[in-house]
Formats: structure tokens, sequence, C-alpha cells
């Protein structure tokens, strides 16, 4: 089976600093994997791993994607290949420019399965893998906890509010994956230096289409304003005082 | 001149932060500490991250990589606050038998070292040998075609886990002690072997034990490297040894800075943060300037050990230097932290108590003074 991992690069959230306006500084934040999409990465290797397939990596981004630490970093998680959509406009692009610029990309590679993360570490808006597989024109299931290879046929769970919803595949398919699917792997040195001689294909947005005017406009980005810590103290798991913290978390809101 | 890591160096220490942030550690040390317990959960953790495999040759299943890159990797868990005597990489170890073992010596130590367990305890300190290791009285005696050992070492550290023994002795081949000492190989469980524990100050994670050797049998094949060429393979391991514990002098002053320096930023007291006192300030300058030259030196040494430069002189002033230093920095996270610091809550204080011994194991500072001194003469000559 063939599978591609999508992911995107975001400032590390560590090292965000918030201004007196709440406005973000994002002036010590490295580049780092999304941390939803460690999950997604982990998903495709495995999954290559045990069907005999193949996982590659698909990314859309600014210059910093093609970093050559962050593309080791990206590399030395499983897959072998990697391929990348990289243009200043797509730097700050929105959800459905990505996931535009992401279908086109797509058309270059052969594939059956491409996984998501279930958002995205820095916005969280959980968009582009359900946008990405309708403009693709393919199965397209988000929250997926859960994949099974049963002979041809590709299992999936959705664990739902109230039930655990069990899907068999047909492909191709983009699907998005909870962080409870797995726990990435922690690449070692041996998978770190392999990484560096891993084919890395980088492609401008004109290499392969175009990217869509976008719909959506930033006012501004800025932190929850916080308030004083309260200081209260329950001495118990009582009855009593798990009453009284309810109580004090309804009456601070 | 690069002062930067190398990419790959970076993402490795970042696959060690994660390795250590994931298995939470923090509280499970200090039980450990306190129940004086070897850590086995942290090193599986660190087993299943591939660590202990640096710098073990493929062919044994590890990865190669520099001395510089096990240093780093070493220090920087001591600096996320990695016990004492208790890191998984045990380079010292594998680079003595790398070099003086024979091929199925090679085979079962690396063995060993890949899956984060200590292969041996050396066998060189005695009662009445420590500094002056000419001292040694332990014997090698030949009989029947096989060898048999007497005699009592000391301060063994790990003898209760480590399945070997690299046991130095005296074959009474040579009068000259420099010439007559051999290594020998065996496994801890041979009939004749006897252990008592010591108790100590600190490094409760590492049991550190006396060893009591009556007529242990050897093969002749147990030899590491050459019979009489003993110490002159211990001088080697020395090298090794001083510089790559040495990475925890800088690893735990680093972590008992970082830990003293945010609560100098926090604490307050005469309506300030602590650390707006210059007297404060002052503590964390010096202490910075110990880190910053002891890490320059650390990393210096291992460069010229892996760009084949002898570091016979440099191994002894890190010794010396990062020993001291260390303990000044360490001994100044504690003056900062106030009574807290002297809390076995705090992990300054197991910091404080753990680190003294860097400056007497391993070739005390004073003789580092004897044997960097003299070389340093020389070389002006």
């Amino acid at each position: 089976m063939k599978i591609v991992a999508c992911y995107k690069i975001v400032p590390d959230a560590q090292d965000i600093a918030v201004r007196f306006d709440g406005s973000l500084d994002l002036e010590r934040s490295e580049w780092i994997i999304g941390e939803y999409d460690l999950v997604a990465i982990e998903a495709a290797t495995r999954l290559a791993e045990v069907s005999a397939g193949s996982a590659v990596l698909l990314s859309a981004g600014g210059k910093e994607l093609t970093d050559s630490k962050l593309i080791k970093s990206a590399l030395s998680r499983g897959a072998q290949e990697l391929y990348c959509v990289v243009d200043q406009a797509v730097a700050n692009a929105d959800a459905f420019q990505i996931a535009s610029v992401l279908a086109q990309a797509l058309k270059k590679l052969e594939y059956d399965l491409v996984i998501c993360g279930e958002g995205s570490s820095d916005l969280y808006a959980q968009q582009v893998g359900p946008l990405l597989g309708s403009l693709a024109g393919v199965t397209t299931i988000n929250a997926v906890s859960k994949i099974d290879i049963q002979g041809n046929a590709v299992i999936v769970e959705r664990t739902l509010e109230r039930e655990v919803e069990v899907l068999q595949l047909a492909l191709p398919a983009v699907i998005s994956v909870t962080t409870d699917i797995n726990l990435p792997r922690i690449p070692q040195l041996k998978d770190i230096l392999a990484a560096g001689k891993k084919p890395v294909t980088i492609w401008s947005v004109s290499d392969v289409g175009a990217l869509p005017p976008s719909n959506v406009q930033t006012v501004s980005t800025r932190a929850p304003s916080s308030i004083e810590r309260q200081q209260v103290i329950y001495e118990d798991a009582s009855e009593e005082n798990i009453k009284k913290l309810a109580l004090d978390i309804k009456a601070a809101r | 001149m690069d002062f930067k890591k190398t990419e790959e160096q970076e993402l490795l220490l970042e696959s060690l932060r994660t390795a250590y942030q994931r298995a939470n550690l923090e509280e499970y040390f200090k039980a450990c500490d306190r129940d004086h317990v070897f850590p086995e959960k942290a090193v599986a953790a660190m087993v299943d991250a591939g660590i202990p495999s640096l710098g073990i040759p493929e062919e044994y299943g590890g990865t190669e990589v520099d001395l510089l890159t096990q240093v780093m990797v070493a220090e920087e868990a001591y600096a996320l606050g990695w016990p004492s005597l208790c890191w998984v990489n045990y380079s010292t170890e594998v680079d003595d038998i790398l070099t003086f073992g024979n091929k199925q010596q090679q085979e079962s130590v690396l063995n060993y070292a890949l899956r984060g367990i200590k292969p041996f305890t050396l066998g060189f300190t005695e009662p009445q040998a420590g500094s002056d290791s000419a001292a040694m009285a332990t014997t090698a005696t030949k009989r029947d075609g096989k060898v048999y050992i007497n005699g009592n070492k000391t301060f063994n550290t790990s003898a209760d886990r480590a399945p070997y023994l690299l046991c130095v002795a005296r074959s009474g081949i040579n009068e000259n002690p420099y010439k007559d000492f051999s290594m020998y190989l065996f496994p801890m469980d041979r009939p004749g072997i006897s252990i008592e524990k010591l108790d100590k100050i600190g490094n409760n994670m590492c049991g550190t034990f006396e060893v009591y050797l009556k007529d242990v049998e050897c093969d002749p094949s147990d030899l590491v490297g050459e019979e009489g060429k003993g110490f002159y393979q211990l001088m080697k391991n020395f090298e090794i040894e001083r510089t790559t514990i040495c990475s925890a002098n800088v690893g735990m002053a680093r972590c008992a800075y970082d830990e003293a320096v945010r609560y100098a930023g926090q604490r307050e007291q005469f309506g300030k943060p602590i650390g707006s006192f210059q007297l404060i300030q002052e503590k964390i300058v010096d202490m910075r300037i110990k880190i910053e030259n002891m890490q320059n030196m650390l990393y210096r040494t291992a460069w010229k050990r892996d760009n084949g430069q002898s570091i016979s002189i440099d191994s002894s002033l890190l010794k010396r230097y990062t020993g001291q230093a260390a303990f000044s920095v360490i001994d100044d996270a504690l003056q900062i932290m106030g009574g807290i610091g002297y809390v076995n809550d705090c992990r300054i204080s197991r910091l404080w108590r753990d680190q003294r011994v860097y400056r007497i194991m391993a070739g005390t500072e004073e003789i580092m003074v004897h044997t960097a001194g003299r070389a340093l003469l020389k070389e002006a000559l």
C-alpha cells in the first residue's frame, strides 16, 4: 500500500512569548513539526511496515520547510521520501488554500491512503484533512483512532461520543487521525543519520498548479487574557470538596 | 572554528529530551534515591530510545559515533536530572574492550553495553592501593594451565549488577610493578567472589562495594590485552574515563544552575525577587562562567581524542577543573535555594551529595596535579 502522510511546521509553542497587548512574539520560537502531524507520520510509517508498502511525506509552506534539520527530523521517523511545495505565498495561506495546494501535489503522487493529523499544532482548525479529501474527490474520514489492514481492506475505527464506528475504507482515501492512535517513535541516531540520505523533492506552487484566492481575513491573533490565580486549596477529594470545586468553577465563569 | 552542534547532534539531543520527558522520571528518581534503588525503569526508557548503542560499532548492533557526541548526550541527560553513576552509555568500558579485548570478550561486553547494562566493574583500587596504583597486591597465579586470582578490591561501583569484573592483578613475572600488572575479565558469579556493600554519603542509586577474590579460577583466555601490560592499559582507560565522567560534572552543574536561577527569578524577599540582589547575581554570573569553561574543556578534550590527538594532559586538567568547578556551582546553587536546597525534596541536595565524589574517584584532583604537572613541565622544555 502506498501511503502519504501530510505535516505542517509550526513555531515551537514552548518558546512563544505573549506581549503586553496579547499579541504573540515568535522571535525565540524554532520551527518544529506539528505534534499532531507526528502522529500522522507514525501511523503512515507503521501501516507501510505492516503492509510492506511505502510511506512518503508531503507538506506545503514557506521556505522554512526546506531547513535541512527539519527535513532530517521529518525523515528520521520512518518515511522513505519527502515532497514539499515551497512558496512564500503558502506560508500564510488559509486552510482551504493549503488543502488546494496539497490536493494539486497529490496528483503528482501515487497513493492509496493519505493520513493527516487531527489538526495543526498552531491554529488547530481541523480543516485541512477533510478539505483535502473532498478536493481530491476521494473517501474522506476524520477522527480515526485505529487503522487495521485485513487482506486488501483497510478497516478504521472512529471513537465517537457514544459509540465506536468501524468502517471499511473505499480506497483511495484521506483520513485524519486522533492522537490516541499511537505514540510517535523517538528517532534514534541511526534513523537521523539515514534521514540525511533520503530523497527530497521540492516543488513551487506553479510546479503543481496555482494558489486559489483566500477567503479568510485574519484580523488579529491574540493570546487569551489571563486572570490572577485564586490560590484556593481543597484538602482532599471528599464529596463536599468536589461540590465546592464545581461551584467555584461555575462562579469563576 | 565552529561552536555549533551538527544537525544530527541537535536531533539526537531532541530525541533524548523526548525520551526523558515521556518517561516522567522526576518523582521516580526521588524515590530511588530515598530507597537506595538502581533506576531500572529509567534505564529501560533510554534503551528503548537506543541511547546505549551510541559508540558501539555497527557489527555489534550499535551506531558508531564520536566521543564528542557521546559526552554531549551524557551531559544533556545529567542536565535534565539523570542520576550520577547511572548513565546508560558505557563509553569507557566499550572503549577498553574494543582497544584491548579479544573477539569473544568484545562480543559479550558490547552485548551488555548495548542493553544499557554496565558490563563490568573495574577492579583496580585496593584498600592499600588508591592513588598509589602500583601498590596493588592482588595476584594472578598460573597453575595447571589455569590462572588463580587472589586479593581484595574496593570502591567497585555496581559490583552487584555488573556481570563481569575487569580485574587488574600482579602476574609475578617482573619485579617492576608497572611491568607486572595484567588484566583479566571474568564473570562476577564465579566461585570465590564475594562482595560487601559500602555505606556512603551519596550516589544512593548506584551501589559501591568491596570485592573479595579467593582462588578465583580463570582461563588464560580471560586475559585482556597483554600480560604485563595491565598498567599501561589502565592508563589508557583513565584518559577515556576521566573524559566521559566529566560530562556528569558539566551536566549536574547545569542542572543545579538551571533550577537555582529559575528560583532566584521567582523567590521574593524584601518585596522583590532575590535575583535582583547583586550578591545573588554575582553567584549566578560566576556559576555560568564555570559552566561555559567546563563545557568548552570537555568538548575540546573529546574532540582531540576523536581527532587522534593525545589527551593524557587534557583529561587530567579536565578532571581536576570540572570536579572542582561543578562542586562550586552546585554549592552556590544550594546557597541560592537557601533552606529548601538542603531538603532532600529539592533535587539540588542530591546533586550536592552525589557530585562530591567526582573530586575523588577516577583519580583524585591532587593526582591530576601529579599527572598533568610533570607533563606540562616536560612540554615546556
